[in-house]
């Protein structure tokens, strides 16, 4: 399936190019007007992509490979170069036989309790996801999977979100199983730890960005008693699936499967930061709380392609080395 | 019944006390904790709730004579691996419903679990209501009204049977809370505020509330 034709068509239905039912006050105009300027980039960025996937349909991991994630990957693309540039298709190369054999495998129980129970509370709106959909038995079936293969850390809720939209977009459960595998392992490591003491570090960590990159703001939120774990565990855990539009979690993810846990850092960084002076201007912690919640999704999120833009350009530089020895100190700070 | 009934405009505007305070909703997954918070708070329900992830945030406000109790009110995500961030949540607040499902005894015994974290941990003076949700399934019942009833009593505990799908004691849960916290000048948060909890700050949002619920 083209890309262009999942989202052609579909800005006045009542559900979206991906299956989601969308609320009654849903803005059609505002996304109207974003759609009609995104599908003439999203068709220029194909046409680019075009000249660079291979004819074996690869593409190699290169400087030129991580701009254009960063200018987003069109939807025809997509499964393929996320499987390439993060190293799940490597992975799946090696293993070729895993998957199936630990869906034959027995199962333990209460992973299996655990995991039925968010079968029907993942994507309620989604008409796939649906009672009368056909994604919960791979839903099922790749999150049982992936917590046999890293049975230390087990099946964490919030990654039934991520699969999910991962299953939507990628439409292989094996590869979906693959993809997740990799950034559990390799590219989010420790991110679902039964401790979760790498996801509040994480959270603490952004707190110190949003010090060192906007110490009034910083200063204010403490003012207001908001602790970093009470806003941001959704974000982090579900790599903002189910937490902002579908789009824009898409070209968040086309930088994560390329470059890393970073990207996750400076777009809660930015989100918070473009908002500033709303923020300065809360008053209590329930106005600020509530604020927070409006951050994440409205026109200023919808046009993905603008935000992404300055996640990479108003943000300043995050230096590997600074964010490292951050990362450091905030995980010792979490007992 | 249904519909925000604790929510009633008072008659007049009889300006009374203000009092604000922090709940926390705490039991096993899926025993129905976020049902409840949206039935409370937007009286509905969705037979398919969406799985909560960390926690989530919402705020209702109550009319008790001539005082306004707003609640801010904290869903927690049920699974035991969460656990740990769960102090965050119930430190400082002045009241929690632990909540379990009456067709699953093992929600019931996880709920004594959190009962007694919090009656180690939590603020000495904490509310404490114990929901047996799901109340419209009685035909599958697994757990007895008079077994959580007397260890309700025992414990001290507010206890009512409830069904965020009938909306059944629903608001009255939260209305039994309300009238239980102490209503001191000033606030119920205040005192405990003072005690080092970091996350009320009701002293400003009383300022620029004003109004009995709006
Ligand atoms: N029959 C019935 N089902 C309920 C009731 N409350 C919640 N549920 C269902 O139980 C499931 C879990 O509810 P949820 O609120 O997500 O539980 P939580 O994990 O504790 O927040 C959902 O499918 C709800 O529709 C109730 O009072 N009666
Ligand atoms: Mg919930």
């Amino acid at each position: 399936m083209a890309g262009k034709s999942s989202l052609d068509n579909v800005t006045q239905s009542k559900v979206d190019g991906y299956g989601f039912e969308r609320d009654g006050d849903f803005d059609h105009s505002s996304y109207d007007e974003f759609m009609s300027r995104y599908l003439a980039i999203l068709s220029r960025r194909s046409i680019r992509w075009s000249g660079i996937v291979s004819k074996k349909n690869r593409v190699p991991r290169s400087r030129k490979v991580k701009r254009y994630c960063r200018k987003g990957i069109p939807n025809e693309h997509r499964p393929m170069v996320w499987m390439c540039v993060s190293g799940a298709q490597e992975s799946m190369a090696s293993s070729p036989l895993l998957y199936q054999t630990i869906l034959k495998s027995q199962h333990d129980e209460s992973t299996v309790e655990a995991i039925t129970i968010d079968l029907h509370r993942t994507f309620p709106d989604n008409i796939y996801f649906s009672a009368n959909g056909n994604l919960r038995g791979p839903l099922f079936n790749v999150l049982i999977a992936l917590s046999h293969k890293n049975s230390d850390q087990g099946y964490c809720q919030g990654v039934n979100f991520v699969a999910g939209l991962l299953l939507l977009i990628v439409k292989n459960e094996e590869k979906v199983f693959w993809l997740l595998d990799t950034l559990m392992n390799d590219i989010l490591p420790d991110f679902y730890a039964p401790d979760m003491k790498a996801t509040q570090a994480e959270q603490e960590l952004l707190g110190e960005i949003i010090k060192w990159k906007a110490p009034d703001l910083h200063a204010h939120l403490k003012k207001m008693d908001i602790q970093w774990c009470l806003v941001a565990t959704k974000w982090f855990l579900c790599l903002f699936a189910d937490v902002m539009p579908v789009e824009t979690t898409l070209r968040i993810w086309d930088c994560l499967f390329y470059e890393g846990d970073k990207i996750l850092l400076r777009v809660a960084a930015m989100l918070i930061i473009q908002n500033k002076d709303q923020f300065l201007r809360c008053r209590t912690f329930t106005e600020t709380m509530d604020f927070f919640k409006q951050i994440v999704n409205n026109p200023k999120i919808t046009d993905c392609h603008a935000f992404l833009q300055k996640c990479f350009t108003e943000l300043g530089p995050f230096p590997k080395a600074k964010i490292k020895a951050l990362r450091e100190e905030c995980m010792q700070g979490v007992k | 019944m249904a519909n925000r009934a604790g929510a009633q405009r008072p008659n007049g505007a009889t300006q009374g006390k203000i009092c604000q305070f922090k709940l926390v909703l705490l039991g096993e997954s899926a025993v129905g904790k976020s049902s409840l918070v949206l039935r409370f708070v937007k009286g509905q329900f969705h037979e398919y709730q969406e799985s909560t992830i960390g926690a989530a945030f919402l705020t209702q406000t109550v009319c008790l004579d001539d005082t306004t109790v707003k609640f801010e009110i904290w869903d927690t995500a049920g699974q035991e691996r969460y656990h740990s961030l769960a102090p965050m949540y119930y430190r400082g607040a002045q009241a929690a419903i632990v909540v379990y499902d009456i067709t699953n005894q093992d929600t019931f015994g996880r709920a004594k679990t959190w009962v007694k974290e919090l009656q180690r941990q939590a603020s000495p003076n904490i509310v404490i209501a114990l929901a047996g949700n799901k109340s419209d399934l009685s035909n599958k019942r697994m757990v007895e009204y008079e077994e959580a009833q007397a260890y309700a009593e025992e414990n001290s505990l507010l206890f009512m049977e409830t069904s965020a799908k009938t909306a059944m004691n629903v608001n009255d849960i939260f209305l039994a809370i309300a009238k239980k916290l102490p209503k001191n000048e000033g606030g119920g948060a205040a005192q405990p505020r003072q005690q080092g909890m970091k996350i009320n700050n009701s002293e400003t949002s009383q300022a620029s509330e004003g109004g009995c619920c709006k």
